[in-house]
């Protein structure tokens, strides 16, 4: 089966003053449709410029993206980012941070403004609509953030540790939150983070990147029962020993580098 | 309500009124002091005035006609200067964030432009463009508008990199990075910026007619001073801290609205 996201022989380098620096060297990776696949590597590693290259905003020094076998420069419309935090913008409420995509892209028109508020309402967050960001708690602005990359209908999600500014236990429940409503929606995501938990709660598969110029290192399939929520995977028999094997894994990095 | 509570906004109800009124007694006190220090004559009334003689001054009623025209004078100057050192000195901010490479040229000038002392200019203002209002609203918008471009374009640089990114996966073009993004998450900037250009502009213009005018607060000022005529120093003094204290209030609204949303 072709794979509906692939990375092949991706190099890219960083030019700066201080010279030329290679951060990703002839990285290849295959996406299937409606996986969860997530990056993680020692930090610096280039994870947040593969995210970047997926979604368009850089381009690759050598090697391609192909999304449904064609360059993916062809359609970055179907290509969604969620950011570090939320990055919802406090100007504006709810429906129109939502709307965002739709007004960037061109394509605001009644059918998709619609479709963006039956979203919103579809995860509960109908009644927020006209609330500004800063009166919504922080799993709910999550939540608004993930909506708001779903409404230009992508069908892949690039999550860049999107958690990261949330306290552990609403952590855990945006996790849940997340995870559920992008396998609702049937989308394929790829997520980028430093908590091997996360990434092992959340994933079917885990590609492990060396450190700079990143290599993939290994790519592991995660076999812990996909109906569970992340939570409950975190329960699992399994889940220790992946995170075992991939915190050696990063851990060896360390010695090589 | 808990007695505690009720207590606690007790407390912040009468901090609130002992606050306002030791404001309106400290006015009181001066004005008082100022009357009696001139009527006891223990400092020559000729040289400080008094407040009985500037009301007394501002009852008459051509006095009346001609402060207002000197006033109204004033502060179109004031309020043209204002305006367009603003206006532009944002547009300038925009187009030098536009450009990486015209910022990078124009930053020594700009730097250095803001270290000047306006003032100095002053003669030459007037030889290229005449000793008129006009003059007196380009020392205004001088004043203004380097503060203003420096203010504002280090408020559009400090924009978060994450939002531009989230803009720039969107496929956002770069006018609409400007529009969405960079002017919006700007307004705050933008306040902080009107509440400096209302006190600068102020200068401007009041130095701009010590320089040149024939009319307005600043010439009837140099007037009475030259004269010796200190009631009318001491009553446009006066009406200047109003007019400046109602501009300051008018922007201090307009951020009160405004803030609610950023």
């Amino acid at each position: 089966m072709q794979p509906i996201l692939e990375l092949k022989n991706l190099t890219f380098s960083y030019h700066s003053k201080e010279g030329e620096t290679k951060v990703l060297d002839n990285v290849i990776v295959r996406v299937e449709k409606g996986d969860f696949v997530g990056l993680v590597g020692p930090s610096g590693c280039g994870k947040t410029t593969i995210l970047n290259l997926l979604a368009g905003i850089m381009q690759p020094s050598c090697g391609n993206i192909l999304l449904d076998g064609r360059d993916i420069r062809e359609s970055l419309d179907k290509v969604a980012l969620m950011p570090q935090r939320d990055q919802l913008f406090e100007w504006r409420n709810i429906e129109r941070n939502i709307m965002l995509g739709l007004e960037v892209r061109h394509i605001n028109t009644k059918k998709n403004r619609e479709m963006a508020l039956s979203l919103l309402k579809k995860y509960g967050l109908g009644d927020f609509a006209g609330m500004h960001p800063s009166q919504l708690s922080g799993g709910m602005r999550q939540r608004a953030a993930l909506i708001r990359t779903l409404v230009t209908q992508p069908e892949i999600l690039l999550l860049d540790e999107p958690f990261s500014a949330l306290d552990f236990q609403t952590r855990l429940n945006v996790c849940d939150d997340v995870y559920k409503i992008i396998k609702q929606e049937e989308k394929t995501a790829v997520l980028v983070s430093h908590d091997i938990s996360e990434c092992i709660s959340l994933c079917d598969k885990i590609i492990v990147l060396s450190a700079r110029p990143s290599r993939v290192k290994d790519e592991i399939d995660i076999e812990i029962d996909k109906s569970l929520t992340p939570l409950k995977r975190r329960e699992d028999k399994l889940f220790p020993k992946y995170f075992e094997r991939i915190w050696m894994l990063l851990e060896e990095k360390k010695n090589d580098g | 309500m808990t007695d505690e509570h009720k207590k606690y906004v007790k407390k912040i109800r009468i901090r609130k009124l002992v606050t306002k009124v030791l404001q309106i007694g400290i006015l009181l006190l001066f004005i008082g002091l100022w009357e009696l220090v001139a009527q006891k004559e223990i400092i020559d009334p000729f040289i400080i005035s008094s407040p009985s003689r500037i009301f007394k001054l501002l009852l008459k009623l051509e006095a009346q006609k001609n402060l207002f025209n000197h006033l109204s004078a004033t502060l179109i100057e004031t309020v043209l200067g204002f305006l367009i050192s603003t206006a532009a000195g944002t547009l300038i901010a925009i187009i030098l964030w536009w450009s990486r490479l015209l910022n990078d040229v124009l930053e020594p000038y700009l730097v250095t432009l803001n270290s000047l002392p306006k003032i100095a200019l002053g003669p030459l203002i007037i030889i290229w463009i005449g000793a008129g209002k006009q003059a007196i609203i380009t020392m205004a918008i001088l004043i203004c508008i380097i503060i203003t471009i420096i203010s504002m374009l280090s408020g559009f640089m400090q924009v978060d990199k994450e939002k531009i990114m989230l803009l720039k996966s969107m496929q956002a073009n770069k006018f609409q990075i400007l529009t969405k993004l960079v002017l919006p998450a700007n307004i705050p900037t933008l306040i902080s910026v009107l509440k400096i250009n209302v006190g600068l502009s102020w200068v401007g213009t009041i130095m701009g007619e010590y320089l040149v005018s024939r009319e307005g607060i600043g010439y009837l000022i140099v007037y009475g001073s030259q004269v010796f005529q200190l009631d009318l120093v001491m009553a446009s003094t006066v009406i200047l801290c109003i007019l400046a204290a109602l501009m300051y209030a008018i922007v201090a609204l307009i951020e009160k609205i405004i803030k609610k949303y950023f």
